[in-house]
Parts: C-alpha cells; structure tokens; sequence
C-alpha cells in the first residue's frame, strides 16, 4: 500500500479520524485549517498564545522571572558576582547570557547530548540584549578599574513549545527588571563583601554602591517569530507548527519600535519585501502587548 | 557575550556564605528553635502539581520550602540502540541543578550520586513487565535547593510517573531525617543539612509499607535508628496521602 | 513479513557470525558473559538449587548463611603508596592503596584534612566491565564506600579521623587518596573493598612534618618532611562493611556473584568496634518491610563483631610476616 502518495492521502482524508490524520499527513492538516484563517489552537493566524509573567520565581538568585507564552516556560534568574575589570574598559561591567535545555524541557533532548537549538539561542540573546544598549554596561562598576558587577544570566527552558527565543528574551528583560543588587563593601583584604549593618559598619567600610541598586533599562527589546509558509504568517508558532512548516522570521524590535534585530536563517520560503513588513507590523502590535505585560508583572510585584 | 567578547573572567561571589564555616553553638543545645519556625519533627508545607511540562509524557513540579523541583518523564519509548533485548522495561534517571540553585553559582552540571540513588528509589515501584523492550526516562531539575533535595526529587517523580500513566505498585514517598547534637529533626533545610552530624533518608511505598531505599550516614546507635526510621516512615504515609489527594484533583479537574 | 522483534530474538539465537563486521565485536561483547560465567544465563535448575540451599542453610559451596568465605590479607603490596594491602575472599580479589600528599584545607573546614576513595573495576575482573560497563559499578561503590568510612556533614562515625589529617590550619593538611582495584569479582565486592581500605590504612605510615617556625602569617608555611620517621595511622575506629543479601525469605552474607544474581535486594551496613553504625546502604529493586530492615540491622551488627576480630587477626599476621620479608 502506498500511503505516501498524494493520491492515497486525498481518498483516506475522508475516512480516517482526526488524530489519525493529524499525525499522517501534518502538512495538509495544517494547510487545511489555514484555508479557514484558523489553526489547530483555535488561534487567528496572527495572534500570539496568551501569556504570562511572574517576578521573583527565584529566592536564591538577585533577579529572576518566569515566563510563559503558551506552553512555552522560560525561567531566567541572574546572579551577580564580582570580577576585575579589563584595563580596555577599566569603568564596566560585564553580563554573560547561557541559555540552558534541560533534559526535561523536550522529547529530543537527552542528558550528555545538548540539544543544537541551545547554543543558537544563547548567541542570539547575547547579540540581541548586547546590541539593544538596554543595559549601560558602566552602571555594573563599582571601583574603576578594581571591581565590578559580572552579571551571570542563566534562562532554563522548562517546557519546549515552539518560539524559544521570544519566550526567553522576555524572561530575560524581565528578570533584568526584577535584578535587585546587593549592597557591597570593599572588605580590609580588597574584596568587595556583601555589606551587612552588624559586621560591615565600621567607618571604613562604606557600602560602595548605596545608590545603584537597580538598573536603568533604556529601550527594552522585545521579540516575535512568525512562520513564513506558502503566502501565510503565523504568529507565535507552537512546536508542532515550527517541525512541519521550517521557514522562521524573528524581529526584534525596541521599546520605541526600532528595529534592533531581524533573522531569518534560511528556510525553504523565499520571503518578498512584503511579508518581511507584515512580520514587522506583527511585532510592532506584539511589543505594545509584551510592554503591557511587562509593566503588569512590575506593578504586581511592587503591591506585593 | 554581551559586554566584551573572549575569555570569562574568573569572578567571586560577594555573599558570605562561604566564609561562614563554624557549626553555630545552637545545633549543640537540646531545644532550639528552627531558622524556619517549624518543630523539630514537622515537616514543610507540601505543595505538589502535576503535568507541569506539557512536552513530556508526565510530568511534575515539587515545592517544599524554599526546594523547588521539576520532574519530567518520556516513554516508554525506543531504547538506545546499543542496549540489549530484554523482556522487562528499562528505567533510566538523571538528576541536574540549575546553575543558580545554590547559594554560590554552580556549574549547573549532572548529579551521578542522586541519579542513582533515584533509580534505585523508583525501579521497585515501577512494574517493570508492563512496558518490555522499552525505556522510561525519569529526568529532574532542581531549580532550587533548599534542603532534603533528593527525597523532594524521588516523592515528586513518582507522581510524575503516576501523571505519566506508568504501572506501579504504589507510589514512592521519601523523606529524611537529620541528627543534630541530641535531636532528630524531620525535612533539613540546606543550613541544617551542612551542619549535620547524620542523616537518615527512607523511600517507602506506603500503601504496602516497603522501604524501597534507604541511606543512612554517621553514626548512630541501634535506638536511634529506630527512632529516625519510624519518624520517616510516619512522614512518608502522610507524604503519600498528600501526593494521592494531588494526583486525584488533577483527575477531577481533567474531568470537569 | 519479519517483525523487529523476530530478528532480535534471531539475533541472540544465531550469534554474531553473521552480522556485519563492525556490529561483530559489539554483539559479542554482549553476549560474552552470557556464556563465560553463567550468572546472566542460569537456568531454572541452577537457581532453583542456590535458592533451595540457602533456605536450608547449606549452600552450594557448603558454607552456612551467615559464613565467610576464607580471607587472605597481604600488607604492603605496592611499595609507591604510603600504605596498601590486597585481600581475597574466595575467588573475589581486591587492592587498595593509599597515598599521602600535602595539600590545601577546604575553606568550609579549615581544621581538617580531606579523603578521597576511589574504586575502579578493572576489565579483567569480570567481562561485564568491558570497555565502559564498570562505571556505574565503579561510581556506585566509591559513594557507598564514602558513606561507610567518612560519616556525616559534621564528621561525626568518621572511621577516619579527619582532623588528624591537620598540619597547618587552614594552610596545609594531608589528602588522603585511597584507590580501590577490583582484580577479580566475583560477589560481596563492598564487603572485601572495605576489609581492604582498613587493611592498607593499618599498614599506612604517615611521614612526620616538621613546620618551619618562621613563617609569614599570610603566606604558605614552609615544611620539612621527613624521610625516616612516619606516623602509624589510627585505625581503630574504622568501621567494617558487612552486607546482607536477601535471597527468597533468607538472609546471607558474602554472596558469591551467582548468589547475587538470585538477590532481590541488599543492605550493606558499617558498623565500628562500638558496635554503633556508620553508613547503610540499600541495594535492588525490591522494597523491604522496615521491620525486616531492622532485623537485617542487627544480624549485621553480629556478624561485623566476628568479622571485625578476624581481619583484626589476619591484618596482624599480614604485617608480622611482611616485616620477616
């Protein structure tokens, strides 16, 4: 029996239950509800899944967020250490992005084998928040050119369903949001301490950073992936959707709705200037909504 | 990296923790009081969920305090190809923390030691016949340490198991004791945990009363075993009272 | 029409002869131990007869239930280390060897010296340790080991003395690197490893540092060792490990590898000369009722008492005789 066929598959499609079809021909499965402007969630093709954000998940970390954008679970904390500045740029601070799956955030992910997707997020983050000027690097000095802030940033993913970029840069701007430095001291011996009222009051011992325990974000980036597939866009695709249609757009666009960034790595979609617009305006609707909801999980967490 | 590109620099940790290495006098005394105001054999409040990753077959998430877990499970599915035929199932467990689980940042690397000590907990559990020629795959993530990790990551991997469908006997609720001076307290916190002078950690099925794993560390006299057991096989009918009632709210919510 | 399952079965029924050559050498890898010792593959007669002796307290090589089997300790077996002694118990042959070297204190406890055990399953002991299949073997022993002879967090049961490891607080003190080998196994390995640590820990000599008295305060202090005189280290309190396997409703000590292959589960249990306990570790799939657990507990705790004076004795002669040689 041939069932690769498409001949094959236009006779069984009549016949053969909705799952069973799902699983045999995914493609027509979808193509058929995009017929309808619909997808399988009951979504509009250009709606995000809802999405959520809470501040703080983490109590051992400085800053910490856990966001959600449908399944999709990102939980991104940062911790803050002290390094030694390099003598080119004596006055800053550093920040180091590691995005993280774990064993179990997906199927194809097994322990001792990273998935391939994790180290392309990480660069991607990275370049993103580095080249967004979100953070003043020059806020993370603490004594010019002998200590400053090293700020380690790890996002885990905790569920894996589709748009892991989208959903971990707004983890990540989040918990920078929600990063709360720790009042330091330089100690006797040159280290810088966690300044504390019983051990660290002496005179000499002046909190360094009193002032800065938070910081400045200026032009928060924010992201959405779309699928280009035939002359459709789909927002905010799931997993299902990114392993049956592979043609991705990601734009990343400021709080001020510049542009700081754009992929498309590739994909066997051909994208004209038109489509690349209508991803833009997508993201231009997406970011006031991420914005909101930024400003929400803020708020939340100051009532608290 | 954002910032300047190249070699990480080597960094420290401004927080005191590690400094702080004398065991505080008060563990030696024989009533304190517990940094978290419990009793010395009251254990944290429980809060358990299950199907907390949608991509895994099962899944659940524990929260004891400030110990945070994520457990996961896949399968059965496809052995690895290299492994043998064989006519009962397999179980295959990983452990790992995140990098900012701990107090210090760590490397966020596998734990061997608990990985198998979680196999051992659960494969007397699991009816091993149901699933032939295949493996489940039991993964954990401690996304917090907060003490007592490992009977926090055994108790919820069995209801990720149970949420995943799997056959078992019963399921497996653990817990430990740690001895501190003269006392006995239920469920350590990290800080009690590093001080302690023993510890005792039982996985029990409580429905057929069987101790599937035990470890027990320091020395300890033949009463005080007793006593240390008896608390942890206490805790644990109560512990599983906790993880069926969960796993038959997740049901009725489902049907609702 | 072949289904997979057909061709698998076919697989181990006609052997490695005619598969492709690079599966050649894994196929019998695999199926090697299956024919060379017989535990994987005992027939339905063979464990019937282990299981049928032991409830009747003979078994098959004619000991009783709670009977060793011979013990031979040698002392002094590798000249390089600072101590090592190698023991066999019937056909199971292990080494152990310890070093000494000066390092530096853990900031968590400056007052004290650290120890590492170590334990690797040499591939020639058994085929199953071929190529990687003795990690998780080699890891599970290391911990259980661990557990046995260094206590809890604070110290507490130590069969070692941490603290007399201490030179210089906080700036020097000795590690302690205790290496295990598995030569030959076969069954009851933790039991013999453990016996082998306190054999190689009696027969360790610990060289005698001098501590130059002028050293600067945040500096390394200087340190003179000495090459004559060496410090008998304290092995009083090291425990032995004795394990229980269960085998249908009875319990046995010192199984031999086919006897473990009929186990449902095992405790291992360390217990001092106090007759105090000082690690226990569970092992196989099969739960326990905690009353049975408890009973296990103090068979051990009589038996160790024997076995405890036994090594006592055999460690003595072996150091009586390696003097004579």
């Amino acid at each position: 029996m041939k069932m690769g066929s498409a001949n094959a598959s236009s006779d069984l499609s009549s016949e053969v239950e909705v799952d069973a079809f799902r699983r045999l021909f995914p493609l027509r499965f979808h193509e058929r509800h995009l017929l309808e402007s619909i997808r399988p969630d009951a979504r509009p093709l250009g709606k995000a899944r809802d999405t959520t954000l809470a501040l703080g998940a983490v109590a051992s970390a400085d800053g910490s967020a856990l966001a959600k954008i449908g399944c999709t679970t990102m939980l991104a904390a940062i911790k803050m250490e002290i390094m030694t500045p390099t003598t080119e740029s004596p006055d800053e601070g550093c920040i180091a992005i590691d995005f993280h799956m774990p064993p179990i955030c997906s199927p194809i992910v097994r322990p001792g084998r990273p998935a391939e997707a994790a180290p392309v997020v990480s660069k991607q983050l990275s370049d993103t928040i580095s080249s967004s000027g979100m953070i003043n690097l020059k806020e993370l000095s603490l004594v010019n050119g002998k200590a400053a802030w090293m700020a380690y940033l790890d996002i885990y993913c905790l569920d894996a369903d589709g748009a892991l970029f989208d959903a971990a840069l707004l983890s990540a701007v989040a918990a920078f949001s929600h990063l709360q430095i720790p009042v330091v001291s330089l100690n006797d011996d040159g280290r810088i301490v966690v300044f504390s009222e019983e051990n660290g009051g002496k005179l000499e011992n002046e909190p360094v950073n009193k002032e800065k325990r938070k910081l400045k974000l200026s032009r928060i980036p924010f992201s959405l992936t779309c699928i280009l597939h035939k002359n459709y866009i789909l927002a905010d695709p799931t997993a299902e959707e990114e392993s049956i249609m592979e043609t991705l757009v990601t734009v990343v666009l400021d709080s001020s709705f510049q542009l700081v960034s754009l992929y498309k790595p590739g994909g066997p979609v051909l994208a004209y200037t038109s489509a690349v617009q209508d991803c833009l305006a997508l993201t231009r609707q997406r970011v006031k909504e991420l914005q909101k909801i930024l400003n929400e999980a803020i708020s939340d967490m100051e009532v608290d | 990296m954002a910032g300047k590109s190249g070699a990480t620099p080597t960094t420290y940790s401004p927080s005191p923790t590690t400094q702080n290495k004398k065991r505080p006098p008060i563990f030696n005394d024989v009533d304190w009081v517990r940094s978290d105001a419990r009793g010395f054999q009251q254990c944290r409040p429980a809060f358990l969920r299950t199907g907390a990753v949608n991509a895994a077959s099962g899944s659940a998430y524990a929260e004891f305090g400030n110990t945070k877990v994520i457990v996961s499970v896949f399968g059965p599915r496809e052995s690895k190809k290299a492994m043998m035929y064989s006519d009962v199932g397999r179980l295959n467990c990983n452990v790992s923390y995140t990098t900012f689980a701990t107090p210090v940042r760590g490397q966020g690397s596998d734990n061997k030691e608990f990985s198998s000590i979680l196999h051992k907990a659960l494969e007397g559990a699991i009816i091993l016949d149901s699933f032939p020629k295949t493996t489940v795959d039991v993964f954990a993530l401690v996304l917090e340490s907060g003490g007592s990790d490992l009977p926090v990551v055994i108790s919820c991997a069995s209801l990720a198991l149970a949420d995943a469908g799997i056959m078992m006997y019963d399921l497996v609720a653990s817990v430990s004791v740690s001895c501190l001076g003269k006392n006995l307290v239920i469920d350590p916190i990290s800080e009690e945990e590093r001080y302690q002078d023993g510890s005792v950690m039982i996985s029990c099925m409580p429905s057929r009363n069987e101790v599937t794993q035990l470890t027990v560390t320091g020395e300890w006299s033949t009463p005080k075993i007793h006593e240390a057991m008896e608390l942890c096989l206490d805790a644990c009918s109560k512990l599983g009272k906790i993880m069926r009632s969960c796993l038959k709210e997740a049901t009725s919510a489902l049907q609702e | 029409m072949i289904t997979v399952e057909k061709i698998i079965r076919e697989e181990r029924f006609t052997g490695p002869s005619r598969s492709a050559p690079g599966l050649d050498r894994e196929i019998s890898a695999l199926s090697f131990p299956a024919q060379s010792q017989g535990m994987v593959g005992l027939s339905f007669g063979e464990q019937h007869f282990i299981q049928g002796g032991i409830a009747q307290d003979l078994r098959s090589d004619g000991r009783k239930r709670l009977t060793y089997r011979p013990i031979s300790i040698e002392t002094g077996v590798i000249p390089q280390a600072n101590g090592s002694a190698r023991v066999k118990l019937g056909a199971t042959d292990v080494i152990a060897s310890v070093k000494a070297e000066l390092g530096k204190p853990s900031p968590f406890q400056p007052d004290k010296g650290k120890v590492s055990i170590y334990v690797d399953c040499s591939p020639t002991a058994a085929p199953v340790f071929e190529g990687r299949g003795g990690d998780e073997l080699s890891a599970e022993l290391s911990t259980a080991l661990q557990r046995c002879l260094l206590g809890g967090k604070s110290g507490t049961g130590a069969g070692i003395d941490l603290s007399s490891l201490s030179i210089v607080e906080g700036k020097i003190c000795w590690d302690l690197y205790i290496d295990g080998l598995v030569v030959s196994s076969d069954g009851n390995l933790l039991d013999a490893l453990g016996a082998a640590i306190k054999a190689a820990l009696s027969n360790t000599g610990i060289p005698k540092v001098q501590v130059a008295a002028s050293a600067p305060s945040d500096g390394q202090p200087e340190v003179d060792i000495s090459d004559e005189e060496f410090l008998q280290f304290d092995t009083s309190g090291v425990p032995v490990i004795v394990t229980l396997t269960k085998v249908g409703r009875h319990y046995i000590v010192d199984a031999t590898s086919e006897e473990e292959s009929q186990m449902s589960s095992a405790i291992s249990v360390s217990v001092n000369r106090q007759g105090r306990i000082c690690g226990l570790t569970k092992r196989g799939g099969a739960g326990l009722d905690p009353s049975v657990i408890l009973d296990m507990v103090s068979v051990t705790k009589h038996v160790s008492e024997q076995l405890m004076n036994k090594l006592d004795s055999e460690i003595s002669a072996a150091e009586a005789c390696e003097e004579e040689s």
